[in-house]
């Protein structure tokens, strides 16, 4: 029966694809962190803090990148920009399905720092990184601080990425967003780059380990520049994000 | 006040600070799931209900038991003698 081998050819690129992913995940995590780690010890004397801080957010970022080649040819990932590369320092706003998500933003040719939930910063190692980072744990930090220390990232040119469901969706629907991101935008007046990912939400699914194969997307939405949006309030300007990426994963998913 | 206009005026918030269609604001519509409110949002919320009603609501520890929009209309009916609004 053609349905019944489609889905024991399907299983069986599953079992393959997670053998080859975590086994090179092992080596990895075994010899490319640590060689990371002594390059990034070895520069550190003689750069300033600020270079060091984008030598950690640069290497963080070939970490993300090679997470995302494991598991080739099974998993492929595909990049679109609607609107050519976005502008130097903005914030990116992405929709958020699956652990693989915060892997993806290695994809952005930006030095950039993440607006995290709690629990990446007790990951041991990742969780020491991120901090050496200057990554933003959002739910540890009050209101003022975060709009601070972001707002000042931004005025070194540095990327902000955020997940404004603030969890993982699980699945194709799409949460609430929080206000907090916009409220920046709002402050500063910095572009905000909405980000469309499809085809994570089983890469793993939430609650599981077993990654998936097939095909990952990454949209990179037109910029929303300050003029655009300037006089909402943030309850409209989140909503208006979320509504233009929600519609543009409308377009992408039923076309599939 | 009149229950009905101090529902209206409510509404009129939603509307009007928070451009919500009128057919999301039912007494069940959960602020946070279903209006898609959060925290920050909430002090915007409540500050424009104090302009509204002029009246001081910001410390009031019952605010954080509110969940529904039906909640909210029993908090505010139950500031009733400090209502000014019109």
């Amino acid at each position: 029966m053609p349905g019944s081998r489609g889905s024991m050819l399907l299983r069986l690129q599953t079992i393959t694809l997670n053998l080859i992913f975590y086994f090179l995940f092992f080596i990895v995590v075994v010899l490319l962190v640590p060689v990371l780690v002594i390059i990034g010890l070895l520069r550190a004397p003689f750069l300033s803090q600020r270079e060091n801080k984008k030598s950690i957010r640069m290497l963080i970022r070939i970490y993300g990148r090679s997470m995302l080649f494991l598991g080739w040819p099974f998993i492929r990932v595909r990049v679109e920009k609607e609107a050519g590369n976005p502008p130097k320092a903005c914030i990116y706003v992405s929709n958020h399905r699956a652990t693989s998500d915060g892997f993806l933003m290695g994809m952005l040719h930006c030095e950039g720092v993440q607006v995290v939930n709690i629990w990446p910063f007790r990951v041991p190692l990742l969780g020491f990184f991120a901090r050496m980072a200057g990554y933003l744990s959002i739910r540890e930090m009050p209101i003022d601080e975060f709009m601070r220390r972001s707002s000042g990232l931004l005025s070194q040119g540095v990327s902000v990425i955020s997940f404004p469901e603030g969890t993982r969706a699980g699945s194709r629907r799409m949460g609430p967003f929080h206000s907090a991101l916009f409220r920046l935008a709002l402050q500063t007046g910095a572009p905000i780059v909405p980000i469309c990912l499809s085809g994570t939400e089983d890469k793993p699914r939430k609650g599981s380990a077993v990654m998936h194969p097939g095909l990952i997307r990454m949209r990179l939405l037109a910029p929303i520049t300050q003029e655009a949006y300037r006089g909402m309030s943030p309850f409209q300007l989140k909503n208006m994000v979320r509504d233009r990426i929600a519609s543009e994963l409308d377009r992408m998913e039923l076309a599939e | 006040m009149h229950k009905d206009r101090m529902i209206e005026l409510v509404n009129e918030v939603f509307l009007e600070d928070f451009e919500m269609e009128p057919q999301q604001l039912v007494p069940d519509a959960n602020l946070f799931t279903e209006l898609g409110l959060d925290s920050l949002d909430v002090v915007d919320l409540v500050v424009a209900l104090q302009k509204k009603f002029d009246v001081s609501i910001r410390d009031d520890e019952r605010i954080r038991d509110i969940r529904t929009l039906g909640d909210l209309y029993s908090f505010i009916e139950s500031l009733s003698g400090e209502l000014n609004a019109g």
